[in-house]
């Protein structure tokens, strides 16, 4: 389920939750005990979805079109945060100090698509810092990976990615090869598309907010 | 009763049950991925209680063409390219379990234990927390009263049913099989068994 259908779901689930409140105010003396408490389990249910919606979109924290949730995984953590970390995130994922994830999508910046060209500069000294790894990885909307002539599925430290020569890494989100940019190419879908950023056993300036990815920026359209 | 207290009780049925909802919903996704270790397996048949299970040297190296017809996609689904995932459901309310890693060789790995409860990670075991070196963990119920045998670190759950992703990094295709081999290292067994 995509980001956006799930939007809508939730929507509408809000809309008919609405309606049944409404409902049961101005009709409240025909009502008996077995309808309140069966209609109000269901619309808790339904309000239960889109708590978690609402909140996954509170606790996000949204830079330059990328989405991250921090403190997830952590046994401290309260309800809320986990809510959204399961939402957001929806698998066992690592606490902050062992990885660092960040997504596009998730009604944040704008929907990528391989009907255009991109890409995501990082200025000189600006790859993200870590004691292991990262990794820019590939997907479709459906989160799979994306089939490409060169079997590329993902960049990061250990791709060989160029330097430009001030030291900045440019790496091209695009469809087709670019010309002169083979090392530094992440093969895109032709339609629609998101990106993870992983960062394992991220540096300081990722865990205390001060690192922040570059925003994916449009190329020249391709004609 | 009146329309009021008709009222009182939809609302507060509504509000029980949206804040369970909120609750419990990191515990439903995990619901999730313990049906596709134990019941659905990878394309290799179920996976065992108290098993860690890797994925396939060949998934890893062409996760689109030797993706498993059948089991669940969870892990061959979506966007790691960097790691040989391991996981595996534990039970231990029939005693603890021994999680053995080899000496892992400066590699970053990680094994990390979740409780499905809540999905927190209630400890790790791997290159941040315990280094690269051989060892032995004896991972432990919250009701098992006994002493971790000399030479073991004792990792204690809250939850007697454990969810653990290991991760174990590739640093190129020329490496996959070396990685792969160390994965299969990483192993449990009972105490005592």
């Amino acid at each position: 389920m995509t980001s956006r259908t799930y939007t809508y779901l939730t929507a509408l689930i809000g809309v008919i939750c609405g309606y049944v409140i409404v409902r049961s105010v101005l009709f409240a003396d025909s009502l008996t005990v077995r309808n309140d408490l069966v209609q109000g389990f269901l619309v808790g249910a339904g309000l239960g979805v889109v708590a978690v919606e609402i909140l996954s979109r509170i606790k996000a924290t949204r830079i330059n079109g990328w989405v991250t949730v921090f403190g997830c995984g952590l046994p401290g953590s309260d309800i809320f945060t986990r809510a959204a970390c399961a939402r957001i995130f929806p698998g066992p994922v690592n606490v902050p100090q062992e990885a660092m994830y960040w997504k596009t999508g998730h009604g944040v910046g704008h929907t990528l698509s391989g009907e255009h060209d991109y890409i995501l500069h990082f200025p000189p000294g600006g790859l993200p810092p870590n004691d292991a790894f990262w990794s820019l990885t590939m997907a479709d909307a459906k989160e799979h990976f994306v089939a490409n002539p060169i079997d590329r599925y993902s960049v990061g430290d250990r791709s060989g990615l160029a330097q430009n020569p001030d030291g900045s890494v440019d790496i091209y989100l695009q469809n087709a090869a670019p010309a002169d940019h083979q090392a530094n190419w992440l093969p895109a879908p032709a339609g629609r598309f998101i990106l993870w950023l992983r960062v394992y056993m991220p540096g300081a300036a990722i865990l205390n907010g001060e690192f922040t990815v570059p925003p994916v920026v449009e190329a020249r359209p391709r004609r | 009763m009146t329309g009021y207290q008709h009222l009182l009780l939809f609302g507060s049925v509504t509000v029980a049950a949206c804040s369970l909802f909120v609750y419990f919903w990191p515990r439903i996704l995990l619901v999730v991925y313990k049906r596709a270790i134990l019941v659905k397996g990878f394309g290799e048949g179920p996976i065992p209680v108290n098993t860690l299970y890797t994925e396939p040297q060949a998934v890893f190296a062409d996760p689109l063409r030797a993706a498993p017809a059948s089991g669940s996609s969870l892990i061959t689904t979506g966007v790691n390219r960097d790691t040989l995932l391991m996981v595996g459901w534990l039970d231990l309310s029939k005693g603890p379990q021994v999680l053995h890693v080899p000496d892992m060789g400066g590699r970053y790995y990680s094994v990390q234990l979740t409780d499905p409860s809540n999905n927190t990670n209630f400890a790790y075991v791997g290159k941040r927390v315990t280094g690269t070196e051989a060892g032995d963990y004896l991972i432990s119920g919250p009701d098992w009263t006994g002493s971790a045998p000399q030479g073991m670190t004792r990792i204690s759950s809250p939850n007697n049913s454990v969810l653990v992703v290991g991760r174990t990094l590739v640093e190129s295709d020329a490496d996959i099989s070396v990685a792969y081999a160390l994965s299969k290292q990483i192993l449990l067994a009972p105490l005592g068994g």
